[in-house]
């Protein structure tokens, strides 16, 4: 039951934030969200509302500690607790991507700082509060390109094995808790940064939409004891593979 | 009132005024003095060594509020009058959703005055205590849209031994969840996630309360505040008050990490309320029925918080470990060196 869960997405103004905010709303959980932008993210605020939650929506730029620390703050404040967070946020870089051969220094090093300083803030400055009630599970958004080193996926694929490292070495310090790290894959979508990271994709693409299941399960309790593990949404979700190794 | 507590000289190299971190050490890796409650036997560790001194069945018990960025700038206005254009403002108690008592760091202060924070956050005084530099101030919002503006402006407490700007992230213990502290709950400053999985594999059991602090300087030393001034929220769960009466039935001893715990648990003890405010002053006289011994770090001269170790210690033995400690060179304050008298 994931009713009067508190969960917490970052990222939730557009794309995959947007579907799992919907998601978890119709489940009947309450949602602290957030984004560098307040325009989507409001809206997407008014319709998780609109679907009977609670929502708290926070403009935050989640890669600076003092933000992390608002926005958290703000969210004990409001709902006493989080017991699901989900590392969504997360930026490419330049688009079309530069090979990494081309890769200017100063976007390779701001998208690895964002993209693994940020999981690493919010997660622990959650982890406590979860470890205190000894529950709770965090789920890390990655990529194929973050399990793997592709061509042309430059700075976003490296940052993402980051994301990939921080899960199982989480996993493997909360293994004697009951507090859960996992990381899902959620493979192609129709997202605006996929429009940005495959300008002239002419493959089909998945909806954010068709994803959210194996997020639903990781913050239920069928998934408890399970830890440290990578899931990959489409595969789960019976969709084919068109075979391109794209994230 | 005035506190009571002794007086001893204090070397200002022994403050700390940096993060163990920031000094190239772990925040568990600090010095640990060690004092024998009864005969006065100090011994001299480091704190990530705690578990050599506690026993499976002990509990620990440690305040989990997390620190507030305490300090506001703003204009103070009369009307439409600027009366003073950069004002401190240093949050000291929460009241309600939207009121604090605070200290406002300016002169001349008077009811209706207004404050502004910034194009969207302003508060007007709303009263005036009698006998007190605090001022009630209402703001212009409340509950976590005035959280969200007090951490966009605020920063945290740093006292007069502090030279850097350390972050708020600095002041923060590592298992603070319940924000509402005004300084930092310090005494659980040492703790690692890696010392704490530590005592629990050895049997010690863990748990935590809430007591948010309050201001316990008030920029004047003639105003120095007493325990009994100062008044504290606290909150404690049934299932700790079990545990405590389980480890005490069972042999164990309750081990409170700073005198925030001390006073949660000793006021819970006297009062039978679990969520509440306190003011209560501990010192020698007072019996204590909750808690067995305390971690705390190293206090000031004439700091009330010593009139309450007092309480767990004889003056005369903490007076030579004191003594004992400023030889070994133990820094002191909130992001020195610990001391566990049992």
């Amino acid at each position: 039951m994931l009713k009067s869960k508190v969960v917490m997405i970052t990222g939730a103004s557009k794309g995959l934030g947007r579907a799992l905010t919907l998601a978890f709303a119709k489940e009947g959980t309450r949602l602290a969200i957030c984004s560098r932008t307040s325009k989507g993210l409001f809206e997407v605020r008014d319709k998780a509302v609109a679907l009977g939650a609670e929502v708290l929506a926070v403009t935050a730029d989640i890669s600076l500690n003092r933000d992390v620390e608002r926005f958290v703050a703000m969210t004990e404040e409001a709902f006493g607790k989080i017991d699901i967070l989900i590392n969504n946020a997360s930026i490419l870089g330049p688009s079309p991507m530069p090979l990494l051969l081309d890769y200017p220094e100063e976007d390779f090093a701001e998208v690895l700082r964002v993209n693994s300083i940020s999981p690493f803030l919010v997660t622990g400055r959650v982890i406590p509060g979860m470890l205190q009630r000894n529950q709770g599970s965090i789920i890390n958004v990655t990529s194929e390109a973050g399990n793997i080193g592709y061509a042309g996926w430059g700075a976003y694929g490296i940052s993402k094995f980051a994301v990939e490292g921080l899960t199982e070495t989480w996993a493997d310090e909360l293994s004697s808790t009951n507090v859960r790290v996992n990381m899902v894959d959620p493979g192609e979508m129709a997202t605006d940064m996929h429009q940005l990271a495959v300008p002239d994709c002419d493959y089909q693409l998945a909806k954010p939409e068709d994803v959210v299941d194996v997020f639903l399960y990781l913050a239920s309790e069928k998934s408890n004891g399970i830890t440290g593990q990578r899931f990959e949404a489409q595969e789960l979700h019976g969709r084919d593979d068109d075979g391109c190794h794209c994230i | 009132m005035v506190a009571t507590a002794f007086d001893f000289y204090l070397p200002s190299e022994l403050n700390a005024s940096h993060p163990p971190e920031r000094r190239g050490i772990r925040r568990d890796h600090v010095k640990l003095m060690v004092l024998n409650k009864k005969t006065g036997h100090v011994s001299h560790d480091q704190f990530f060594h705690l578990t050599d001194y506690l026993n499976p069945g002990d509990l620990v018990v440690m305040n989990n509020s997390r620190t507030v960025p305490a300090i506001l700038q703003g204009g103070l206005y009369r009307g439409t009058k600027q009366i003073q254009k950069a004002v401190e403002i240093r949050l000291a108690r929460r009241l309600s959703e939207e009121t604090w008592d605070v200290l406002v760091v300016a002169e001349g202060v008077k009811l209706g005055d207004i404050l502004i924070f910034s194009p969207d956050l302003t508060a007007v005084v709303t009263n005036m205590k009698a006998g007190s530099p605090l001022k009630t101030i209402l703001f212009s919002k409340k509950g976590t849209e005035l959280f969200n503006s007090i951490y966009a402006l605020g920063e945290p407490i740093r006292y007069e031994y502090i030279y850097d700007k350390w972050g708020l992230d600095y002041y923060q213990t590592v298992f603070a969840s319940h924000p509402g502290s005004v300084e930092m709950p310090s005494a659980g400053r040492a703790f690692s996630w890696e010392l704490l999985f530590k005592l629990q594999r050895k049997g010690i059991e863990l748990d935590f309360i809430q007591l948010h602090t309050g201001l316990s300087y008030l920029l004047d030393e003639e105003l120095e505040t007493s325990p009994t001034d100062n008044y504290e929220e606290y909150h404690l769960s049934e299932k700790t008050i079990e545990k405590i009466h389980k480890t005490k039935a069972s042999g164990g001893r309750v081990i409170a990490v700073g005198t925030t715990v001390v006073r949660a648990l000793e006021s819970a003890g006297v009062t039978g309320t679990l969520n509440g405010v306190t003011n209560l002053y501990i010192n020698k006289q007072f019996p204590l029925k909750m808690v067995d011994g305390i971690i705390t770090g190293f206090h000031e001269p004439k700091a009330s918080h010593l009139d309450m170790l007092t309480a767990f210690v004889p003056q005369d033995l903490l007076w030579n470990a004191y003594e004992e400690a400023i030889d070994h060179k133990y820094l002191w304050h909130e992001f020195g060196d610990m001391n566990l008298i049992l």
